[in-house]
């Protein structure tokens, strides 16, 4: 109770919980994402909370932050690999004024990371955890509508419709059309959405050494993926999967191997790194 | 021999205490076709749907190449129906997917038995698409723009996708012009030989049973009334439902 009320007293945001929510909410995330942890990539239901920003707009991801944030833990939260755009800005500015944590920029140093639509392009490392903000949960929306019938399909481990989503877009349109979302095989178990990070991040998840934590809010759904875990992109044996390829290296910073967004509101348009921060550290030397 | 599908004493009674069949019984031989005639609510598709593994019987038990997969359910009844069944219905939407290509309906089925080479699919599913007497361009295009003919052939191929040894037809021809339904009837008989194909087909309507099967049952109030070779039936009934059945046909 001593250590509680001494937290309270370092909160800059008075009236408030410690990390907004009440204690009993944030053990029922945890317990749903102890669940996800044990059943890699299976969607976990949990009473997804009102949160002060809109559904849509990360509070799945927020909620599993919240969650399981402790005081001496380093916060980074980035949207399409930005530190400061006006949705990173006030999730990480919540997130603070309701703990008093800790913040960088510098994914090596963060021990939780939130994000929207990107990995960091730092090596991650053991002891991280990265919490995704997840738009659609379930990979099998596209193919079906009905929960109903894509939780039949889970349970069945049945994932016909998907092959054969990618094979219309194979032989209709040449390739599979999915620019991000890919859906990927989780220890050759259950199919998951790895939420729209770009095809360049997906190879990424696999064995990767981080816990990857994802929480979404409408849908009242998390999921995980635990460190050291396979996660494959459904690929025909015959039609390896590819990551996307740039005409050119950043203009900034020069690196060749990173996500490349375009900047086309300079003349002419450019290439620059997505994760803005790797790029300036990479500048500053 | 091993019966490719048998059933024994199969009888399905609905919650609200009515019967969908009582006690049917009968085997079909690799190779061979049975037809199942009689008025509609005669019990024809609640044997068939038994058949498909899609209605649990109440009592007795339905057997594929010797094993009892009554019971089977989810995964392992998807497995086994790729590997023994395939069924033609009697409308194209309850066994194709409208929006989808004529190539990736057939591919499905191959997807669903596990293939996972886009080569080796797509070049079986064409094969199967020409052997169907379909327009090669109209492989890549939604089945949706197909006419009924048409969408019966692509059920037939889609069905034959994993090479099983049992088809089930569910009036296939029914929805179809007297001219179109010639040239379908021609084509099942034809796989059926290649094939050597079990098959079971659910009608109402002699011609084509007269056409395609070998040996008829004749239901009526979900019994068997009567069995026997086509010609025997078709020619020579001897119970007096079977009789008004034959005498009630167009000529």
């Amino acid at each position: 109770m001593s250590a509680f009320a001494g937290l309270l007293a370092q909160t800059p945001a008075s009236g408030y919980a410690w990390a907004y929510l009440d204690e009993e909410s944030k053990r029922e995330v945890r317990r749903a994402l102890l669940k996800a942890v044990c059943i890699p990539g299976y969607q976990v239901p949990f009473a997804s909370r009102e949160m002060p920003v809109a559904r849509g707009w990360g509070s799945g991801g927020l909620q599993v932050t919240l969650s399981i944030i402790e005081p001496a833990d380093t916060l980074k939260v980035i949207d399409q690999g930005s530190d400061e755009s006006m949705n990173a800005r006030a999730l990480r500015d919540l997130i603070v004024r309701t703990t008093g944590v800790a913040t960088t920029t510098d994914a090596r140093e963060a021990s939780i990371i939130q994000t929207r639509h990107r990995i960091p392009e730092d090596p991650l490392h053991e002891g991280q955890i990265i919490v995704f903000q997840v738009p659609i949960a379930d990979p099998l929306r596209i193919v079906d509508a009905r929960s109903s019938v894509t939780r039949r399909l889970h349970a069945e481990r049945d994932y016909a419709p998907l092959w054969l989503y990618l094979y219309e877009d194979v032989a209709t349109k040449g390739a599979p059309s999915f620019t991000h979302s890919y859906p990927v095989q989780v220890e050759g178990g259950y199919v998951m959405a790895p939420t729209p990070i770009p095809r360049h991040d997906i190879p990424r998840l696999c064995e990767a050494p981080f816990l990857a934590l994802y929480g979404a809010g409408r849908e009242a759904t998390v999921y995980a993926v635990p460190p050291y875990t396979k996660v494959t992109p459904l690929e025909f044996d015959d039609r390896p999967f590819t990551v996307e390829r740039f005409p050119e290296p950043c203009a900034l910073c020069g690196a060749s191997w990173t996500y490349l967004q375009e900047e086309a509101d300079v003349d002419p348009p450019r290439y620059v790194c997505s994760d803005v921060a790797y790029c300036r550290r990479r500048r500053s030397g | 021999m091993t019966p490719v599908l048998a059933l024994h004493d199969v009888t399905v009674r609905y919650p609200a205490g009515n019967y969908g069949c009582r006690e049917i019984s009968f085997d079909v031989f690799p190779g061979e076709v049975l037809g199942i005639v009689g008025e509609s609510g005669s019990g024809k598709s609640t044997v068939l749907a038994c058949a498909n593994l899609d209605l649990v019987p109440t009592e007795g038990s339905v057997e594929i190449l010797g094993r009892d997969v009554s019971r089977t359910r989810g995964a392992e009844r998807r497995k086994l129906r790729a590997q023994a069944l395939g069924i033609v219905y009697q409308t194209p939407q309850q066994g194709l997917d409208l929006a989808v290509t004529a190539g990736g309906n057939i591919a499905e089925r191959m997807f669903g038995a596990g293939h996972r080479s886009y080569r080796v699919v797509r070049e079986r599913a064409r094969s199967l698409h020409a052997a169907m007497e379909l327009p090669c361009d109209r492989f890549d295009v939604a089945v949706r723009t197909f006419s009924g003919g048409m969408r019966q052939r692509v059920q037939l191929a889609k069905a034959l996708a994993t090479s099983p040894p049992l088809l089930l037809l569910d009036e296939p021809t029914s929805g179809l012009d007297v001219s179109v339904q010639a040239k379908t009837l021609d084509l099942i008989r034809r796989i059926q030989r290649d094939h050597g194909l079990a098959m079971v087909i659910v009608s109402h309507d002699l011609a084509v049973i007269r056409m395609l099967a070998d040996r008829v049952i004749v239901m009526r109030e979900g019994r068997i009334v009567e069995r026997g070779l086509t010609d025997q039936i078709l020619g020579d009934p001897q119970h007096p439902y079977s009789q008004l059945l034959v005498a009630s046909q167009l000529t």
